[in-house]
């Protein structure tokens, strides 16, 4: 706000500054007022929003094929012509991580789209069908109680590697958590005094749920989804990596850094592109949490 | 007291159950059949039909389910299909290089995490509690392998200060020890020390506020030990039982840790048991895992009696 504001110019009257004022609180609630109250949110979605839109467009972006091998030009220094530099057998490592992003955010995306909404509907059956609550709470607590990378390994085990086997397996592995959030939120939200008020009145179970429960569960369940998300890229890359996770086929930022193993001593730009790449966008996410997180629940935010 | 003990013992139970019945799961719908496998190409299909029915792979999953639980509750996790050893001694060949990089990172970790929450809650909205509160959401943001090659290429290859990779046993020396373990232990403490970082300083805002903190200030207390005695004992139970959850999040990442720094330990083992499909080192490896975490926890939780007297059942 300007300094002026304050003071009083001689022969105005006393009220003039007001107008002046209202616009400034105006500005504070659109778009902008929002970066401001919000800057890590700001942050972390326009750094995903390229990540997004470098996925989209990637054979626009001045790639080649990521997958061509040319032995002519193995492990070559980055350079203006290899800007990443080139792999053992020659791919354009530039390329490769940029086609990269489309695994990781596909993953990420989907698989805290497929938990939260698996999450859901296991939290509600958990948090109402009071019968089936200890059993299932028992299984989760099972789930839980297998650290969710060696889960989603050995899941992987059983079958080949491909984007939606990686998908399933991770997303297995992230429903308890969400589980849990929900079913806490659905045993607290029924001893609202409204609850029970509705069930006093006659109302049907599937109502109280539409409109009493599911609306409240709805901010932290999208924080959460961004938490899972974040994760879900770390745990795809980590599966990649260790030979689990996506053929080296399709190249993703996981997988690349597998290939650089080898060699990281002498060629440390092979791990080095991918790594920032993967970090980069898991601390958009992270971040973009963190900011829904103070936006949507604030109760929350103060505790954390 | 004993009664609580014996009471969460017994909640370990069903949880222990439902992890045998996913890992034994594991085994029954793994692709390809042991049968044909251990009989070899030229098996006939009468002789493999044998071999089946001598293995018992032809019964019902409840039996073998059973028998198979029976088999790990006597100390028997079965035969590797490759090394053709028992898992068990696959397993505690490599036993001691994974415990020696999570005990390290665990006390290197507390060491680090908790003084770093408690000066930030003490200095809550300064310059260096940002400067804190950055570092661990960068801590949750960069995964576990970016950070260990990172480290391992400026301190080991740049710096020459460390080795770049593998392990010395600790029986030939405590300090070849500790230094092959410094940079693994750091890369994968890094989610630790953030996840316990933020926890100490979430509940040491909390309890900063109270009454008996201001009135030990005003009688003149230094404050180290009003922070690190009054304040701490009385958040502790949120870290400790923090400390215990992310016990999982060690065991992970041990996997990745130990493939970038050549560590022979489980992790290893684990990922080439995955390369090679050898289901009973998976099975074995989960088992233990998941058995040190549940174990963990239950410790975790019968520790709050000793943290805050006040917890009594």
């Amino acid at each position: 706000m300007n300094a002026q504001n304050f003071v009083n110019p001689a022969g105005t009257a006393i009220a003039a500054p007001l107008p002046d004022v209202l616009p400034a609180v105006k500005s504070r609630r659109g778009f902008f007022g929002l970066i401001r109250r919000y800057p890590t949110l700001a942050f972390g979605a326009a750094i995903l929003l390229i990540m997004v839109f470098i996925a989209v467009f990637a054979p626009m972006l001045w790639t080649v094929d990521p997958t061509a091998i040319a032995t002519g030009r193995r492990n070559r220094e980055p350079s203006l012509l290899y800007w990443f530099g080139t792999d053992m057998f020659g791919r354009d490592l530039y390329s490769r991580v940029l086609y990269g992003a489309r695994v990781s955010l596909i993953v990420g995306f989907s698989v805290a789209l497929l938990a939260s909404a698996a999450g859901l509907v296991v939290g509600l059956v958990s948090g109402f069908v009071r019968i089936a609550d200890s059993l299932i709470m028992r299984i989760m607590d099972g789930i839980m109680s297998i650290p969710p990378i060696l889960l989603a390994v050995a899941l992987m085990a059983l079958t080949r590697g491909s984007m939606s086997n990686v998908i399933i397996a991770v997303t297995i592995a992230e429903i308890p958590r969400v589980a849990r959030l929900v079913r806490s939120v659905v045993l607290s939200l029924r001893e609202q005094p409204y609850v029970d008020a509705a069930i006093a009145a006659g109302t049907r179970t599937p109502k109280i749920i539409l409109t009493h429960i599911l609306p409240n569960t709805l901010a932290p369940l999208i924080v959460q989804a961004s938490y899972i998300c974040a994760s879900a890229m770390i745990t795809e890359a980590i599966l990649s990596f260790i030979g689990a996770g996506i053929p080296p086929s399709t190249p993703s930022w996981g997988n690349i850094m597998a290939e650089g193993r080898a060699l990281w001593q002498v060629k440390f730009y092979i791990v080095l592109f991918p790594a920032a790449f993967l970090s980069l966008t898991v601390l958009a996410v992270n971040l973009l949490g963190d900011g829904l997180r103070d936006m949507l629940d604030p109760r929350m935010a103060k505790s954390v | 007291m004993l009664l609580y003990v014996l009471k969460r013992l017994l909640s370990t139970i069903p949880v222990m159950a439902v992890v045998a019945l996913f890992v034994f799961s594991l085994l029954y719908l793994a692709p390809g059949d042991p049968a044909a496998t251990i009989a070899g190409d030229q098996a006939t299909p009468a002789e493999i039909e044998k071999i089946r029915q001598n293995l018992g792979l032809d019964r019902a999953f409840v039996v073998r389910f059973v028998e198979w639980a029976s088999q790990i509750l006597h100390g028997d996790l079965g035969t590797s299909l490759f090394a053709n050893m028992p898992v068990r001694t696959m397993i505690s060949e490599r036993l001691e290089p994974t415990l020696s990089l999570l005990i390290v990172t665990l006390f290197l970790a507390i060491l680090i995490a908790v003084p770093m929450g408690v000066i930030a809650a003490w200095k809550a909205g300064t310059l260096i509690d940002r400067a804190i509160m950055a570092f661990s959401v960068f801590g949750f943001s960069v995964p576990v392998f970016v950070t260990a090659y990172l480290l391992a290429y400026v301190f080991a290859l740049r710096l020459d200060w460390l080795p770049v990779q593998g392990y010395t046993p600790i029986s030939q020396g405590i300090i070849p020890w500790f230094a092959n373990l410094v940079l693994p232990a750091v890369a994968l403490g890094c989610v630790y020390i953030a996840l316990i970082a933020r926890t100490t300083r979430a509940t040491m805002l909390e309890v900063l506020q109270q009454d008996y903190v201001r009135t030990a200030r005003a009688k003149g207390l230094a404050l180290p030990g009003i922070l690190f005695i009054h304040a701490l004992k009385n958040a502790a139970v949120p870290i400790v039982t923090v400390i215990g959850l992310g016990i999982a999040l060690l065991i992970g990442g041990a996997v990745v840790t130990e493939s970038v720094f050549a560590i022979p330990g489980l992790g290893r083992l684990t990922v080439d048991a995955i390369l090679r499909r050898d289901y009973p080192v998976i099975q074995g490896v989960v088992l233990l895992f998941s058995f040190v975490f549940v174990l963990v926890n239950l410790a975790v939780d019968l520790t709050y009696t000793l943290v805050d007297p006040r917890i009594r059942y």
